[in-house]
């Protein structure tokens, strides 16, 4: 995923004071931060904000990362997380449990990325279908709690495995595990539940 | 979840399983074992139907493009480097796979500028609270109120001089305008002119301290001097007493040690106005 001693080595740059070091980090992990952030606060305004706290709080405790106890993205995904869960107990109260017909998506910049690249092949009606499903996925998901949600974005969004997702939430493999088939099986039931109710 | 048998695997096994079985990390036996039970045992089956779709729905769902201007508001707020160079690199038509990955030198100016925002990060950061920016705002509306009342243009300030003695200067203008201001405050001196009667009416009246005659002491002359000419009347005789000149002085006749001087009586009326 990453070569250990490259980041190491940009680690050690940027906390020499290297602009560009932070600049590379900054581009290459941005876009991961991006993608967790949004799919965890349902939000392309709240995923901006906290991906840009998540590289200021980066930036500020980048010299406390310690690259033999983990893997560079793994640090990075935990401050990431907690951000998260610390927005989510700063939002709570505010929250309103909207309905999955509620368009839920107010992303203006953010596209997928099926969309960005032209597909002569795809008709218009099969991008549009997708970008619905797209969408009626993404607030499903906003639908599941705090604990899954974050388990199933980790594994199935960001390809992280049992041992690093353990890592990131601080709970054992067999609860990763435990977690990740709940929250699938929490978020088909309620896609069921929506398909049902358009048909 | 029920924990029965099935087919020689229990339910909290296959839950234990399911993970691995979507992942394809079971083979054998064991994945034989998994199959059987999910057909059979009417809690797992299901569950593992519904796991399967789960994920299966999860991975329609793709990874979405960040803002074009996240980069660039990332570095602007940790390095505080905002730089046209940037701006122009980030193309919104492209994505991160088609950007060209160029390492960038930054220019020296750059690299102070990060350090300077290095240095003054805790202090920014700071200063950037809220509870600070009032306590400032209240401060600055306080002084620019006190300067006011005091008369103070900001256009005054730049032909203020600094040099110490001009300073001095100025302090003593300053708080000598202040007093005077304040004494000149209808009511200030209407407690002060009340306070005065009070003490005067208050306090005996003291002797007249008796009066000493100074030789020297001319300040009473003219008054005395007037006193006594404008106690004398207009018509008042005066008596004037002059010995003769020398042009009446007879050498032959008289002895010049003992003169015997003719004594001439003259009444002027001299009008005193």
């Amino acid at each position: 995923m990453e070569d250990v001693q490259v980041v190491a080595m940009l680690v050690r740059r940027c906390v020499a004071g290297d602009a560009a070091a932070w600049e590379e980090i900054v581009q290459t992990y941005n876009r991961r931060i991006y993608n967790i952030c949004y799919r965890f606060a349902g939000s392309a305004d709240d995923a901006e904000d906290l991906a840009q706290e998540v590289f200021i709080k980066m930036y500020r405790t980048l010299a406390t990362y310690d690259s033999s106890k983990g893997a560079f993205v793994t640090w990075v995904t935990t401050i990431t997380r907690n951000l998260l869960v610390d927005h989510f107990r700063k939002t709570k109260q505010d929250r309103i449990t909207d309905s999955l017909d509620a368009a839920s998506s107010a992303h203006e910049d953010a596209q997928p990325l099926s969309e960005q690249i032209q597909d002569q092949s795809a008709p218009p009606d099969a991008r549009v279908r997708s970008r619905e499903v797209g969408e009626t996925v993404h607030a499903a998901l906003a639908k599941l709690s705090p604990e899954l949600r974050e388990a199933v974005i980790l594994r199935d969004l960001q390809d992280f495995d049992y041992r690093e997702i353990a890592t990131v939430l601080k709970v054992p493999e067999g609860t990763v595990k435990s977690r990740i088939n709940r929250g699938r099986a929490e978020l088909a039931r309620l896609l069921q539940r929506t398909y049902r109710q358009v048909m | 979840m029920p924990d029965h048998t099935s087919n020689g695997m229990q339910c909290h096994e296959f839950d234990g399983l399911v993970s691995d079985a979507l992942d394809g990390a079971l083979s054998g036996s064991r994945l034989e074992g998994f199959q059987a039970h999910a057909r059979t045992c009417s809690v797992c089956g299901p569950l593992f139907a519904e796991v399967t779709a789960g994920r299966n729905w999860l991975k329609d769902l793709t990874e979405v493009e960040p803002p074009v201007s996240l980069v660039i508001n990332i570095l602007a707020s940790t390095t505080g480097v905002d730089t046209q160079r940037l701006r122009a690199n980030v193309s919104p038509s492209l994505s991160m796979s088609q950007q060209p990955r160029v390492s960038f030198r930054p220019s020296w100016w750059e690299r102070a500028q990060a350090w300077a925002s290095g240095a003054m990060q805790p202090i920014w950061g700071t200063v950037r609270q809220p509870r600070f920016a009032m306590s400032f705002g209240m401060a600055f509306f306080s002084l620019s109120v006190a300067l006011s009342v005091l008369g103070v243009k900001p256009a005054d300030l730049r032909s203020v001089s600094l040099r110490p003695a001009a300073i001095r200067h100025t302090y003593y203008n300053t708080q000598a305008r202040v007093v005077r201001y304040y004494e000149n405050i209808r009511f200030v001196y209407e407690v002060e002119s009340r306070v005065r009667e009070l003490k005067r009416n208050v306090t005996p009246a003291e002797p007249a301290p008796a009066k000493k005659e100074h030789k020297n002491d001319t300040t009473q002359q003219p008054e005395q001097k007037q006193d006594r000419n404008y106690s004398q009347n207009e018509n008042h005789l005066i008596l004037a007493c002059a010995p003769l000149g020398p042009s009446v002085f007879d050498p032959l006749n008289q002895d010049p040690l003992n003169p015997d001087l003719p004594v001439v009586s003259v009444t002027t009326y001299r009008r005193f106005v």
